[in-house]
């Protein structure tokens, strides 16, 4: 994209402004005609539908709770009359077995397929051909990056960044040494919070970056990184760590180590959350509602059913801190224990995010 | 498939052997295919062809450039960085000035080049080729973090289109490699490739040139996975610079099903590939049957235990008789 952007030859940007205009036009035309279809809609499919759920890998404990989500809202959409069967498949993190998988559900024909993407460009083009069948593609968590798609579903990576690099340096009063923690590296999510948190890090020059980490987002390989990381540096004021449970490992990896723990903060991991009221940390989390899934579903059915949704439905990042948290661990019970505790959903907070442009 | 002109009889009972030997997969192939045509009628025609061949051309590929290097007693850890870095490089050079052809040359040269230091310095320094490809992988895929963070780049859409659009390009390409791999067995080099797996002292008092067929064989598998990166950013329009990274395993796991031994010297290259077809078309027939992920990581080791177990089995059975 980079590149794509800095160095167009001049006769592929004539081109690129040529077809741009022509689709322009095509959609002023189609605007003008009637119908407020969404996106890859051609009104030909009937209900009740057969929805695809390609998941990019299954075993994640967040993962798990999402399909949870999606086999959830099926089962109230079944019931409803609206879809008669749910697919699943699960590409065990190759990129390249979902695309295989879609070309399966496109074959299929099945009437919406649902995506987290395991790349964010490696699906447009199997994508791109599922929307030209008029299948209903809402994309949500990780997504692609071609346009035809009905609706890509998600939160904002950047805010995350942001409101957490934010928290981080007032709890600081914005100087102070500390540690950066990632997800893995070349994955957008984790690069996107990491770019995200950078605008308020350069701000406050006065905090210092020791080191980075970058590992998966689970608790053991983000305690290993940070018990080295103690080790080599007896000073440390705050952590920002990015994400799913590396706020507990680094939580574990300060308590194992005697070490007083420092402000930090993180997702709405149970662990994390937990440690957080045991110790009495100075905390902040915001997450990545599960239930993104199931509202992925309900948008493509509605999509089918004619009605409009948005492109792109921007889902506001719950924040927790000290007043809410207890809120949370109220319903601890009822989630994993290395899971993640979501806010509460329904069906008027479906329709209103659906309604917002 | 047999391009092999010498008939003498005593090539021709080793031959017979080694398809012997291969029976039981080949019937478990056919079997699935037959499958999946029943379960996906679809598939007969020529766009549901060239999409499935599409999926599974850049596994045959780099199942082909670890068993090159199995036969000749080595292995490789680097197969799916070499993707990746094959599939960024596309990606960041395509809209240079050298345009398609520079990419494409780009490619091959890099994976030519780093195929050829890794083998020289297995070959040479007489480092076992598991540790060189170990370290090898961890540079690799730092290089493609280096060149694309992130996934991104450019392809133009035509080279997209021809390669992995509704035609059968790819399926045409494999063919292609396929032959040139043959005639290439034809040549002395490539015949030291297996001599040198199979008995290295032997092959070098015969006069094979080990530790060239060495270099040259890590050079050709090199070029394989980065030309199969290639193809992943055509058929994706992009690159992303992990994206190969379970082609590592998968490339180990077809080649062996394929028959293919640690030891070098033992297998076949279409036993190879037909390995790498079972691991594709499993993963169709799978979601058409319907299982659920569940199931289908039980199913997939059933498939590949039973896949190597069966041929055995048939052996044994043929000895008793």
């Amino acid at each position: 994209m980079k590149t794509f952007e800095n160095n167009p030859s001049a006769s592929l940007r004539s081109r690129l402004f040529a077809s741009a205009a022509v689709a322009m036009g095509l959609l002023a035309l189609s605007a003008g005609t009637a119908s407020a279809a969404a996106n890859c809609i051609k009104g030909d499919r009937k209900a009740p539908y057969t929805v695809g759920w390609a998941n990019i890998y299954s075993v994640p404990t967040w993962m798990k709770q999402t399909e949870g989500t999606i086999a959830a809202e099926v089962e109230q959409l079944k019931k409803a009359g609206l879809v008669k069967d749910l697919m699943i498949t699960d590409a065990q993190g190759n990129a390249q077995t979902q695309i295989q998988h879609i070309q399966s559900m496109i074959d299929a024909n099945v009437d919406a397929i649902v995506v987290i993407a395991g790349s964010s460009n490696a699906l447009d083009r199997v994508i791109s051909d599922a929307c030209d069948k008029g299948i209903a593609v809402v994309n949500f968590d990780s997504l692609v990056n071609t346009d035809k798609v009905t609706a890509k579903i998600n939160t904002d990576s950047s805010e995350w960044g942001a409101g957490a690099a934010k928290w981080l340096s007032d709890q600081l009063g914005g100087k102070g040494k500390i540690i950066v923690m990632n997800g893995p590296a070349g994955i957008s999510v984790s690069d996107d919070r990491r770019k995200g948190a950078q605008p308020v890090l350069d701000a406050n020059p006065g905090l210092e970056i020791i080191t980075e980490t970058n590992t998966e987002y689970n608790a053991a390989p983000a305690q290993e990184a940070m018990t080295s990381l103690l080790f080599a540096n007896p000073e440390i004021d705050g952590v920002l760590s990015l994400g799913g449970a590396l706020s507990a490992g680094s939580v574990m990896a300060f308590d194992r180590q005697g070490r007083e723990q420092v402000p930090i903060t993180g997702e709405n991991a149970r662990q994390f959350l937990e440690l957080w009221k045991e110790k009495g940390l100075k905390g902040w989390a915001t997450m990545q509602p599960n239930w993104l899934g199931a509202l992925s579903v309900y948008t493509a059915v509605q999509a089918l059913e004619g009605k409009d949704v948005p492109a792109f439905v921007k889902v506001p990042l719950p924040v927790i801190d000290d007043s809410t948290i207890d809120g949370y661990l109220a319903r601890a019970d009822k989630f994993p224990a290395d899971g993640y505790i979501y806010s509460d959903y329904d069906q008027a907070l479906f329709d209103k995010l659906l309604a917002q442009k | 498939m047999s391009a092999v002109s010498s008939s003498s009889w005593l090539y021709g009972a080793i031959q017979r052997r080694r398809n012997r030997g291969l029976g039981g997969l080949y019937l478990i192939v056919a079997a699935f295919l037959i499958l999946y045509a029943v379960l996906f009628p679809g598939i007969l025609s020529v766009g549901g062809f060239s999409k499935f061949t599409q999926n599974w051309f850049p596994l045959a590929l780099v199942t082909m450039a670890q068993a090159l290097l199995m036969l000749n007693g080595g292995i490789t850890l680097a197969i799916g960085p070499l993707v990746s870095l094959g599939a960024v490089i596309a990606a960041t050079t395509m809209d240079g000035v050298f345009g398609v052809p520079g990419g494409i040359v780009a490619v091959a040269l890099t994976g030519l080049a780093i195929g050829a230091v890794i083998g020289a310095i297995v070959a040479h320094l007489r480092l076992p080729a598991i540790i060189v490809t170990l370290a090898g992988s961890f540079i690799i895929t730092g290089v493609a973090l280096i060149l694309l963070p992130r996934p991104g780049g450019f392809i133009p859409g035509w080279l997209s289109n021809t390669l992995a659009g509704h035609t059968p390009v790819a399926f045409l390409l494999l063919v292609v490699v396929l032959v040139a791999w043959k005639a290439f067995l034809a040549t002395p080099l490539g015949l030291g490739i297996y001599a040198a797996g199979d008995n290295p002292v032997g092959a070098f008092r015969s006069g094979v040139p080990v530790e060239r067929a060495k270099v040259v064989a890590f050079a050709l598998s090199g070029l394989l996975a980065a030309l199969a990166g290639l193809f992943v950013a055509a058929q994706t329009g992009s690159g992303d610079p992990v994206i190969g990274t379970p082609f590592t395993l998968n490339s180990i796991a077809a080649a062996v099903l394929g028959g293919v031994g640690f030891l070098g010297g033992k297998g076949t290259m279409r036993g190879a590939i037909c390995g790498s077809l079972l691991l594709s078309v499993m993963i169709n027939v799978m979601f058409f049957l319907g299982f659920p992920p569940v199931a289908q990581y039980i199913a997939q080791g059933l498939i590949i235990v039973g896949a190597v177990a069966v041929p055995e089995l048939l052996k044994a059975w043929r000895a008793k008789r």
